[in-house]
């Protein structure tokens, strides 16, 4: 597979009044393949839609190159930059940023008489856009009498009727409501399957990330955490920040003596793990509350009791003793302990990380003011 | 949740029982009544005497007054003056307001203030000035050109039609301006960016998506310009009079002037008034048309800062020529009228030899000046400070108390908003010089005290509406629940959250108001002379320097009120 | 604090009647969330219990005072309730600092001056804003907005607190922390709040107990969230809580089949009434379990990863339902594939007759 969209080495800086310089992208390399849909995925103020905007046209670079579909775009070295226009994107905003004064036949062809396309392929190249996005019959409309899900579509009608090789998209579902976003995550898959177009998707909602894409970006205070397949990603993250980022997390210290797992501060009982080989003796170990087996105490796992039973709506959750830490387990309904039950836990698979690092946390506690 | 906001205060209302009901009865009943008054009768006693003699039909003298010459041709002239007026004032309040909007033209905070000078700079004022400069007989500039050049002629005729539009759009201009520029700040950045990834240059965004979108704000400025300009007596009076250049509230003026004052000609000017209402009407459906077919709301999304557009090459140039405006419509009219009140005599070489301080001693030595200036003072003051209350009342009647009627009500304290003050001044005449139950306040300060009302009225309550709208009802229930009865909810919720409203409200109608002539030039007697007229009344009986001295005065006075207003209102800000 | 009581309560706007004959009892020092789709009435009956509007029937009481009687014409006024209401937009006064919001509802029973600044203190060291009892309304976040419209609620010491939808406008995540917010000054005040809302997930996240209304003004359940979430008590509340499949149960010759476009048959065990077919069967997402054993085969149309779960979309006949497997199932015991055929369990079902003409509304 070609790679459609290269960053090489790309960085950007600005200084700010109140807290200097800041990098707020640094050093992203990053190849997106022809035909991905690709997620940028990170907390406020991770670099995430600067990027994108790099990438759209809208800022230029400190440092770095941009490559798109083989061509070059920004160079800091030879002193590049290709306007916004004439980077053959297509791409759909948070607000929506439909014109209110054209109507949706209007907007969806303004694409086209920019390029001077001939009337009857306007016609035609339009009426295939508002097919595809269910739009016919509202041609004649105004985008101010639509509801927000359908001025979303006037945007993506917009963007694909040029048919460009690559789809930027900046948050396109945060405004629409739950139930919408789903439906609309679909309407955008089945139209790059159509179209066959690479996505760049920009967003901080883990799940919807996950939803939509074949890889993803994590990125956190300007720099990248990692790049792979959601499976991956939420299965084997590299860190604890992306660990506790992509869903649920708990956490547990543990002190490792001959082999053995213990939680820090309770040597009487090891957990059941199988401790890796490169262990050092205080390690964390992570896991999500849902991928707990919950059972009673006759089977394998650290036999301990209920401490809390927390009823919430579409499962339970079960605060269970781990020495003097405090375990999240998560259960469908169907799984009923009763507070202070005996029970053993057992961690299916989970991860180790280094002991805590609050360096870390604190600079990107100083990273949220900005 | 419609029904959670809808019908609350009928809810209320109901529950509290008929002593609240009462209550806001009668100030339904206080806010007709005082309209009737105030708007209503002057309004009806100009159509009735247009038409009717001595309570009998009579339409041969409004025909006769509409077909005569001079008359087709002010109204032609208005006709002229206002449509140039309007379109060039709106092409240069676009430009500048993109200019300064949207591209990254230098020390753009303070241009922005500098822009709003001309605003506040009084119109009449201005054309005097450039009256001085260059009047087609004896403008300064125009002697000095004729003598530099060796010309035969005057090379300039400000007291042209064209010379009134010139003047009108460069203090009109910032109606426009100033509109445009926060629609521009308000619009979502991203409806550009998104024209921009469709391939279009930044030319073409400009033109295909920038104007259409602020296409509303241009228009409400460009009626703005155009309602002013056509009801506007000081420009074309002070350039055009002398040359027999008329627009029909100057003939108006011209009519009841030269009838001395008598009913006839009050009746003739009556008569001129219905023509130059049908026109402004006629403008305001124009733009009730434009605007309906393209109202939208462009202020939505994460406010980002818009990519600026960089001017390169013509960033100085640009610059060089926004300077250059401002002063050429600012500072050279000022200095011109600072110097001409230190003249000894009009016509005088403008050398130092010639000045004098005598002009301000004998300015204020008349004892006409001191009386204008508090006559202005106290009509301008007393009128804001009723209208703040009047209009705020009005607004609280329909907002919140909606009782019936209350769309005739919107309308008719509205109403004086679109009828020229010329007219206005008028029909007070005609309600007040001992007409109606025998009241006359013909040649007293009252009379110009209730066109002043009447013409103000819509400021205040505008803005008192608008504030009204932001004070959601929950915050008046919840002083309820918190134990305050409607009057205290009243008096310690809502009224001090309209409160920098009522008051800015009150500027609103005091800075205009001191520095009017429109509705005073009619109203005025031999004691009761405004700021306004008497600037206007000496520079007519030829006191030129003695003009130009109170004048400056006048500046002064307006300039200080206006920093003082600014500083209020910034301290409020916090509310 | 005490408890609240409506009894018949009947509301009209015109010939259009809200509530009629409406009835609950809200238990003191317990939060309990009145439910239900916009519209519903729920606000009409706050309104009602505030003073602020005049049912025809019925009376309102609290603890031992009553507030309303239809019949014995008694209705107190709004300011003479002792109730405490946090509004949607918490109404804050903007003009007035923190302290003056707090100590208005004093000042207007005439308290000494030095009482009012001692409670109102108090009322604002109750919810942790004392630092801020200076500030002005627009120097706060909307969190510390709604913290000073409750002491504003709390500083008389009312009998209820009422709190209108006070966290719809936010998002997610600040909506999370409002509830905490909430939760922990009750906890803290073992107050009574009446808490309004048409958002059953954060009602349900809230609540001691919940009472759920349905669009015709109708209470259709009150019980505490676990109840009604693993009892629910008829169609719609169990519709209108969470995300469920309904597979129509008819019968077809001797057994009982499975209306899905084509008929399938169903062999688990069902209650009694059921027997002779003519209801639905409500099953939720994640109680649908793949079993290679089950006779009921299902296609697979999709599958979608969202970290904490797979959601699957899979064909029973020509029907769509949808399945939810929890991350610890898919990784012991494997996830489907798209376009597999897999036998599925269906666990918890409920059972509701089914409803003529389609579907609920």
């Amino acid at each position: 597979m070609a790679d459609q969209i290269v960053l090489d080495h790309v960085t950007k800086r600005f200084t700010t009044k109140t807290l200097g310089d800041i990098v707020a992208v640094d050093d992203f390399n990053l190849r997106v393949h022809e035909g991905e849909c690709f997620s940028f995925l990170g907390p406020s103020g991770c670099g995430k839609s600067t990027t994108l905007r790099m990438i759209a046209g809208f800022e230029d670079l400190t440092e770095g190159e941009i490559e798109l579909c083989g061509k070059l775009v920004s160079s800091s070295k030879k002193n590049l930059y290709v306007q916004p226009e004439d980077r053959g994107l297509g791409m759909v905003f948070q607000a929506f940023a439909v014109w209110p004064h054209m109507n949706v036949f209007e907007n969806v062809a303004f694409p086209l008489r920019i390029q001077k396309v001939n009337k009857t392929d306007i016609e035609k190249r339009v009426k295939e856009a508002l097919h595809h996005t269910s739009l016919t019959g509202l041609e004649k409309v105004f985008p101010g009498d639509l509801s927000g899900g359908q001025q979303q579509r006037i945007a993506l009608a917009r963007a694909i009727v040029t048919n460009p090789k690559v789809m930027l998209l900046d948050e396109p579902l945060s405004n629409l409501d739950p139930k919408l976003r789903e439906t609309m995550r679909f309407e955008i898959k089945a139209l790059q399957r159509k179209f066959n177009f690479t996505i760049i998707f920009v967003t901080h909602d883990q799940s919807e990330a996950m939803a939509i894409s074949d890889r993803m970006m994590v990125c956190d205070m300007g720099k990248i955490m990692q790049i792979d397949t959601p499976e991956n990603l939420y299965n084997k993250p590299c860190n604890r920040f992306v660990h506790n980022f992509l869903g649920e997390s708990t956490f547990i210290n543990v002190v490792i003596q001959n082999g053995k797992a213990y939680p820090k501060g309770h040597m009487d009982q090891p957990l059941d793990l199988v401790v890796p080989q490169d262990a050092a003796s205080e390690m964390v170990v992570a896991t999500r509350p849902n991928e707990i087996a919950l059972t009673g105490p006759g089977e394998s796992g650290f036999v301990t009791h209920i401490e809390k039973r927390i009823f919430l709506t579409d499962r339970t959750e079960y605060l269970v003793p781990v020495g003097n830490q405090l375990l999240k387990v998560q259960t469908p309904h169907r799984v009923t302990f009763a507070e202070g039950e005996a029970c053993a836990v057992h961690l299916v698979e989970p991860m180790w990380y280094p002991a805590d690092d609050e360096a870390a946390d604190k600079e990107r506690a100083r990273r949220q003011l900005v | 949740m419609k029904r959670y906001n809808s019908g609350v205060s009928a809810e209320l209302a109901a529950v509290d029982g008929r002593k609240h009901l009462n209550m806001d009865k009668m100030m339904t009943a206080i806010c007709f009544v005082l309209l009737l008054i105030i708007v209503v009768i002057p309004i009806v006693m100009i159509i009735y005497h247009a038409f009717f003699n001595e309570g009998k039909l009579e339409i041969e003298m409004f025909v006769q007054q509409v077909t005569e010459k001079k008359n087709l041709e002010a109204m032609w002239n208005t006709l002229k003056i206002a449509v140039f007026a309007t379109i060039l004032g709106t092409i240069m309040g676009v430009f500048y307001a993109w200019l300064l909007g949207r591209s990254d033209i230098p020390a753009k905070g303070l241009m922005r203030a500098l822009f709003n000078i001309p605003y506040m700079f009084p119109p009449f004022l201005g054309a005097m000035a450039w009256d001085m400069m260059f009047n087609g007989r004896s403008g300064y500039i125009n002697k000095w050109l004729v003598q530099l050049f060796g010309l035969s002629s005057m090379p300039i005729n400000i007291n042209s039609v064209w010379g009134i539009v010139f003047v009108e759009v460069s203090y009109y201009f910032p109606f426009v301006f100033m509109q445009v520029v926060s629609a521009l700040e308000r619009m979502d950045p991203t409806l550009e960016e998104s024209a921009r990834i469709a391939g279009a240059k930044q030319r073409q965004v400009i033109w295909k998506i920038t104007l259409p979108l602020v296409k509303p704000a241009i228009s409400a400025g460009a009626l703005l310009i155009l309602t002013t300009s056509l009801a506007h007596f000081g420009v074309p009076s002070i350039l055009g009079y002398a040359k027999g250049i008329y627009t029909l509230p100057t003939r108006i003026y011209a009519v009841i002037y030269n009838s001395g004052g008598s009913f006839d000609g009050i009746r003739q000017g009556a008569a001129l008034s219905v023509m130059l209402v049908i026109v402004v009407a006629a403008a305001l459906i124009l733009q009730n048309r434009i605007l309906s077919s393209g109202n939208y709301d462009i202020i939505k999304g994460k406010s980002m800062r818009p990519t600026l557009i960089k001017l390169r090459g013509a960033k100085i140039p640009l610059f060089l020529l926004a300077i250059l405006t401002l002063v050429l419509i600012v500072i050279v009219p000022l200095v011109m009228i600072v110097l001409i009140s230190f003249l000894k005599a009009y016509g005088l070489p403008l050398e130092f030899k010639n000045f004098t301080f005598a002009q301000y001693q004998k300015v204020f030595s008349a004892n006409g000046t001191i009386a204008s200036i508090r006559n202005s003072l106290f009509v301008s003051i007393t009128a804001g400070i009723i209208c703040m209350f009047l209009g705020t009342l009005v607004a609280y009647v329909v907002q919140k108390i909606k009782p019936k009627g209350k769309g005739a009500l919107e309308v008719i304290s509205m109403l004086p908003y679109a009828i020229p003050g010329t007219v206005l001044s008028i029909g007070v005449i005609l309600a007040w010089s001992g007409r109606i139950a025998g009241i006359n306040l013909y040649n007293t300060i009252w009379i110009i005290l209730v066109a002043y009302l009447a013409r103000y009225l819509s400021f205040s309550m505008k803005t008192s509406s608008a504030a009204l709208l932001q004070v959601h009802s929950s915050l008046e229930e919840a002083a309820r629940v918190c134990g305050a009865s409607h009057t205290e909810g009243l008096a310690d919720i809502t009224l001090p959250l309209i409160r920098p409203a009522m008051v800015s409200g009150f500027f609103l109608i005091f800075l205009p108001a001191m520095r009017e002539v429109t509705t005073s030039i009619l109203l005025y007697g031999p004691y009761t002379r405004t700021l306004g007229v008497q600037i206007y009344s000496l520079r007519d009986a030829g006191m030129i320097p003695q003009a130009a001295a109170l004048a400056t005065v006048a500046i002064g006075i307006i300039i200080i009120l206006n920093t003082i207003v600014t500083k209020i209102t910034k301290d409020r800000k916090g509310v | 604090m005490a408890n609240v009581k409506f009894d018949n309560i009947t509301f009209r706007y015109g010939t259009n009647t809200v509530l009629e004959n409406f009835s609950l009892e809200v238990e003191s020092g317990k939060i309990v969330c009145l439910v239900g789709p916009s519209g519903c009435g729920k606000t009409t009956l706050v309104r009602a219990l505030l003073g602020l509007n005049k049912p025809e029937t019925g009376t309102i009481t609290v603890g031992e005072r009553v507030l309303f009687d239809a019949k014995k014409r008694v209705n107190v006024p709004a300011e003479k309730r002792n109730i405490g209401i946090v509004f949607q937009d918490y109404a804050v006064w903007p003009h007035m600092t923190v302290l003056e919001n707090v100590s208005y509802p004093l000042k207007k029973q005439r308290r000494p001056k030095d009482e009012i600044h001692q409670r109102a203190m108090h009322a604002l060291d109750q919810v942790h804003m004392t630092e801020y009892a200076n500030h002005l309304p627009n120097q706060l976040s909307g969190g510390q907005q709604q913290r000073v419209a409750i002491a504003r609620a709390l500083v008389v010491d009312s009998d209820v607190l009422v709190m209108d939808e006070p966290i719809t406008n936010l998002d997610a995540k600040l909506r999370e922390e409002m509830l905490l917010e909430i939760r922990m000054i009750q906890k803290r005040l073992n107050a009574t709040i009446l808490y309004i809302t048409h958002d059953q997930q954060s009602a349900l996240q809230l609540c001691d107990k919940m009472a759920i209304m349905q669009q015709d003004g109708t209470l259709c359940q009150y019980g505490t969230d676990e109840e009604i979430i693993l009892h629910p008590a008829n169609r719609f509340t169990f519709e209108f809580i969470g995300v469920s499949n309904f597979l129509p149960l008819e019968k077809d010759g001797k057994g009982l089949v499975l209306n899905c476009g084509e008929k399938i048959p169903y062999t688990d065990a069902v209650p009694k009434e059921a027997e002779n077919g003519g209801y639905d069967i409500g099953v939720r997402p994640n109680d649908i379990v793949f079993d290679a054993q089950s006779p009921l085969k299902a296609k697979v149309d999709s599958r979608v990863f969202l970290g904490s779960e797979y959601n699957y979309f899979l064909s029973l006949g020509k029907k769509q339902i949808r399945v939810q497997q929890s991350m610890l199932d898919a990784r012991t015991k494997g996830v489907a594939n798209e376009g597999e055929t897999v036998g599925i369990r269906l666990l918890n079902t409920r059972f509701y007759p089914t409803q003529k003409g389609g579907a609920t509304a």
